[in-house]
């Protein structure tokens, strides 16, 4: 009972998230919302993994979807920073002020 | 399972839906970009860490325990990193803390 | 209640995929897409398509995010408004999409246990498969054992269009710092 209200809060927050992804409005709040959205994604998919009795399997999922979703967010934020994904350029792509 | 336990797990499952999505609410509300990360960090510490509390308390003494702490560990290691580094970002990308009060608009 | 999750899921990914097509900053299409991805990968997981769920996050969230990132520190991140108006293409995709759907009137049922598909190999699969491989989803081993090959194909091609990639995006020097400055306009 109480693992399928974890679930439904989690969905929630992943629409709230998932709006605030698509109305942005800056490049940031759209990696917040995305780097919130893995970590839901993690915490759903362990919380499944007790609902539907198969938790060995649903854990490593969870697992290595921590992982991937901080490469994807730190890869994001050094293109965001940089420009792209080597050494700073004079014209990177940054928001101007 | 006993149901000391059960009801323990349980009051901390609900502990960490209600945190997950006043975090949730959070991010949708919040003014500017810095507070939203505030509000996300609600999410990733205590949300994910009384949840996964609650889940540990069901799987009991086995290999499950041990693979929902490794998945604990890392949330709680990545997600402050990947706060810090969206900040530095954003304050790099010449975004400034909103600093307002209550009833302003941005 | 898994129902219920995939009905979530399913309509997150449709809110996903529009909001990918409407936004017009690449970089928020790249992070659409990654959301789009984990949403695929849960809905995998949810079906118990564990290694199919894995490959998904792998090179969803992953490698396709890096690589569409590293595309557009070369190409800059504003798509370029279309010099036409779409509407030939839209009648044709309208068109396919139509004929796509009156085909599938003719298929069996999701889940009937009598159709061809469920009758042909798929017992064989679900019976044999404690004995002779001894792996317990079902799915990993029509992957990874059953077809074998198949997948090992599907790696090879997966690999070659990784190095490509790569050596389109990298193998040049950076430039100087000739290109103009954008401005991201969110």
């Amino acid at each position: 009972m109480t693992l399928n209200i974890a679930v439904l809060a989690l969905l929630a927050t992943m629409g709230l998230a998932l709006i605030r992804a698509v109305k942005g409005p800056t490049v940031y709040d759209r990696i917040l919302a995305s780097n919130a959205f893995s970590t839901k994604t993690v915490l759903l998919i362990s919380v499944l993994g007790f609902v539907t009795g198969e938790a060995e399997l649903y854990l490593d999922i969870a697992l290595m979807y921590a992982l991937i979703g901080f490469i994807s967010t730190v890869a994001v934020l050094k293109v965001s920073e940089f420009g792209d994904l080597g050494q700073p350029r004079p014209d990177s792509l940054e928001e101007s002020p | 399972m006993s149901p000391g336990l059960a009801i323990f797990s349980g009051i901390l499952l609900l502990t960490g839906a209600l945190f997950t999505v006043v975090g949730g609410v959070g991010i949708l509300r919040m003014p500017d970009v810095f507070t939203r990360m505030h509000a996300a960090g609600i999410t990733d510490t205590i949300g994910a860490g009384t949840t996964i509390a609650g889940l540990m308390l069901i799987a009991g003494w086995n290999l499950l325990l041990v693979k929902l702490a490794i998945v604990l560990l890392f949330l709680l290691l990545l997600n402050p990193t990947a706060s810090h580094a969206l900040a530095r970002a954003a304050i790099h990308g010449a975004r400034r803390p909103w600093l307002g009060g209550p009833g302003d608009s941005q | 209640m898994i129902e219920l999750v995939n009905f979530v899921l399913l309509g997150l990914l449709a809110v996903t995929a529009l909001a990918a097509i409407r936004l017009h900053d690449l970089f928020a299409v790249t992070m659409m897409f990654g959301i789009y991805s984990l949403l695929a990968a849960v809905v995998f997981v949810v079906l118990d398509a564990v290694d199919v769920a894995f490959t998904e996050a792998a090179v969803g969230v992953g490698i396709s995010t890096i690589l569409m990132l590293a595309t557009i520190g070369l190409v800059g991140r504003q798509e370029r408004r279309p010099s036409h108006r779409p509407l030939l293409p839209l009648a044709v995709v309208i068109v396919t999409g139509a004929a796509l759907v009156y085909g599938t009137l003719d298929m069996p049922g999701f889940g009937d246990p009598d159709a061809p598909v469920q009758r042909h190999v798929a017992p064989r699969y679900l019976e044999q498969s404690p004995e002779e491989i001894g792996i317990p989803n079902v799915v990993t081993v029509v992957l990874a054992s059953y077809r074998g090959y198949d997948t090992l194909g599907e790696l090879t091609v997966i690999f070659t269009a990784g190095v490509g990639i790569l050596a389109l995006l990298g193998l040049r020097r950076r430039r100087p710092s000739t290109q103009p400055t954008e401005q991201e306009k969110t």
